[in-house]
């Protein structure tokens, strides 16, 4: 029963990341219906960024601000960072080749991917980098015999918080219900009004933002970073955005927090070996008896 | 317009004369050595020290006066991102340019195989520096050779030195289900073999992680609850960092010994120095215990270039390579692969290089490789265990 429960806030830990990183692809694709490949390195880029606050700040800014203060910091910094990179990418790689469809601005995407992976790699080195342990806090709580560090759960803290708030931003406010209708249909949402540009300009600056918050966080809970983690994070946050419903947002929540379950279940009662197997295995039935993913809505054939 | 074009060709055949002509002046065209190495990927930082570390190598040569009478060593390096795939594309990118001679290949083993059947069909000679698989020698390949060591020393190693060491009865095996790690897992488990017969020693836990991911917390739950008194490790640094680190967390106190890749510089940073501190780790020999002339030529230039040491033994390794292919080609006066293999093969015993004597063995093995038990010291230096 002890290690069910920490499996469980073990793969909620991971399931928030997920959760956070998918959030990104699931925004995009709502408004524009194109997924942003280069959504997972934008991540990776989140976690050096905070790295690199960490590492050359380090003094000054635990010394004014606290271990604590220094965390988030980075996030905040990770997060203004990323959404800057987000809408450059916007900028550079999509915005020219909107008109010509949907095809060569996946292929742009995959592009941005590489570009950023290799961009990190010759900056930073090739080396994985790791979070120096003076800047991490390591403090270990026991309660009632399961062991969790304080950094997990507010981790978790943090993860659900911005969850909440995105979910109040997109659901409850006028602006959320531009957003909305930008993704329903674009030109008649133009049509009525809403400017189109401001609602791309900040889903590319809001969804990589959340992700390169997810990137110090992971930096901060494993320590070790890498140019290619990237990869990893975001395909298992597609993966969570499909099993949710792409273009929902709490369907993407949802798929993230259920993926890093679904991920610590299988390899602690099946092998280690199969747990991706076992993840799959259950995307592949969601799909097959709910084709839009667990909240995803259906839609309408355009013929 | 057109005598513009004309104009245009004529300067341009004219610069293209000039050009093959000076490459036909330099009397002694270099011989090309090929280097295939993980410059990019996960293992990048052992691409980037083999390529250093094979470059001092050539520098040295060819400041003695190069080989041949006296031609140059140049190295070509393919990138084969430590991927079988992309090391199958970095072996036929190599042989396709005609003017290479031998190449040294690679980190992986799972990369180096699919590489040197291709070199293999293509005869070129294939030297590897880190693929310490035991069956890749025995495949009865012609051209290919190793200056590492093979995993089956060093699991019996693990079995036979090891354990006594540390009165050791309950044994933990973790691998990532990658060639090479799985290799010196099943190594391992071979040689433990007539112990766990006898009842001397069990083995509670043989299972694989995935490569690559950041959280081992599940598998090392289940490994806890086995109750090991050792845990061998044998995949990658970047995992061993991580696991070390969330193994104590969980409450693992069993003495953990890493393979051959798990324990360098990184694996410190990764898993955090308190961590770190009194890991072991089976390893072949580091360059900074070397004291003969050869290695102490190479850590000179070495550090006069980059300013430390390579962390690792096998871009050392790749660094010896290039000195029995310049000694080989030179020593039997041609360029020919078979003459190199046949050299290789036969005739080089005991040749003094930068991690001591070289001799190969029937199947391309390295006569004599000695693996050590270090330990990793409070301050995060390295030391023999037990000297």
């Amino acid at each position: 029963m002890k290690i069910i429960l920490e499996q469980l806030l073990n793969g909620l830990t991971i399931g928030s990341f997920y959760a956070l990183i998918a959030l990104g692809y699931s925004m995009v694709y709502g408004v524009m219906k194109l997924i942003n490949f280069a959504h997972g390195d934008l991540f990776a880029l989140g976690s050096y960024l905070g790295y690199t606050l960490l590492v050359f700040g380090s003094t000054y800014v635990t010394a004014t601000l606290g271990i604590w203060g220094g965390m988030i910091a980075a996030i905040l910094i990770a997060a203004i960072g990323i959404g800057i990179a987000g809408t450059l990418i916007e900028r550079i790689a999509y915005r020219p080749i909107y008109s010509v469809g949907r095809l060569p601005a996946v292929v742009s995407a995959l592009g941005a991917s590489i570009v950023i992976q290799n961009g990190i790699m010759v900056v930073w080195g090739a080396r994985p980098q790791a979070y120096p342990s003076q800047v991490v806090p390591s403090v270990m709580l026991n309660i009632g015999g399961i062991k969790i560090t304080l950094l997990q759960i507010i981790i978790l803290l943090i993860s659900f918080m911005l969850m909440g708030l995105l979910y109040y931003i997109v659901q409850k406010t006028t602006f959320g219900a531009a957003i909305r209708a930008c993704a329903l249909d674009r030109s008649t949402a133009a049509l009525m009004g809403i400017n189109i540009e401001t609602i791309i300009f900040f889903i590319f600056a809001l969804g990589p933002a959340l992700g390169g918050m997810a990137g110090v966080m992971v930096g901060m809970y494993y320590r070790k970073i890498s140019f290619i983690m990237g990869w990893n994070y975001g395909l298992k946050a597609f993966t969570a955005t499909i099993l949710g419903g792409i273009g929902n947002i709490p369907g993407a929540m949802l798929g993230g927090l259920l993926l890093g379950v679904l991920e610590m279940m299988g390899s602690a009662y099946l092998s280690t070996a199969y747990k991706d197997v076992f993840v799959f295995l259950v995307l592949i039935l969601v799909l097959i008896f709910r084709p839009t993913g667990l909240l995803g809505e259906k839609v309408a054939e355009k013929v | 317009m057109k005598s513009t074009k004309v104009l245009f060709t004529c300067i341009l055949i004219f610069v293209f004369s000039i050009v093959s002509m000076s490459v036909m002046a330099a009397d002694k065209a270099p011989v090309v050595i090929g280097l295939q190495a993980p410059i990019t990927g996960a293992a990048a930082v052992e691409g980037e020290m083999a390529k250093q570390s094979v470059e001092i190598a050539a520098q040295m040569i060819n400041e003695k006066g190069g080989i041949l009478g006296g031609r140059m060593i140049e190295i070509r390096i393919a990138d084969d991102a430590c991927q079988p795939k992309a090391g199958a594309l970095a072996a036929m990118k190599l042989i396709s340019q005609k003017d290479i001679v031998a190449a040294i290949q690679s980190y992986g083993s799972s990369v180096t195989q699919p590489g040197s059947d291709i070199y293999e069909k293509f005869k070129k000679v294939n030297i590897a520096y880190g693929a310490t698989v035991t069956g890749l020698t025995e495949r009865g390949l012609k051209y290919f050779f190793r200056t590492c060591g093979r995993t089956d020393t060093q699991g019996a190693f693990f079995a036979n030195e090891v354990l006594p060491l540390f009165n050791a009865k309950k044994v933990a095996i973790m691998h990532d289900n990658q060639t090479f790690s799985l290799g010196l897992a099943e190594d391992t488990k071979t040689a433990l073999q007539p112990k766990i017969d006898s009842g001397e020693v069990e083995l509670v836990y043989f299972d694989a992680i995935t490569p690559g991911e950041s959280d081992y917390t599940v598998p090392l739950t289940k490994l806890r609850e086995t109750n090991p008194d050792i845990f061998y490790f044998t995949g990658y640094f970047p995992e061993a960092g991580l696991i070390i680190r969330q193994a104590r967390d969980i409450g693992i106190t069993a003495v953990f010994v890493g393979g051959d890749a798990a324990i360098n510089e990184d694996f410190i940073n990764i898993a955090g120095l308190e961590y770190a501190a009194g890991c072991y780790q089976t390893q072949e020999a580091l360059i900074e215990y070397f004291n003969h002339p050869e290695a102490m030529a190479f850590k000179a230039a070495y550090k006069e270039k980059y300013n430390t040491l390579p962390s690792s033994p096998w871009s050392v390794y790749a660094a010896d390579a290039l000195c029995v292919l310049a000694e080989a080609i030179d020593k039997s006066g041609s360029t020919d692969s078979d003459d190199i293999a046949n050299y290789l093969r036969n005739e080089m015993e005991e040749f003094p290089s930068i991690t001591g004597p070289i001799g190969f063995d029937e199947i391309g093995d390295r006569v004599g490789t000695g693996i050590n038990l270090y330990v990793v010291n409070a301050d995060g230096s390295f030391g023999i265990y037990g000297k």
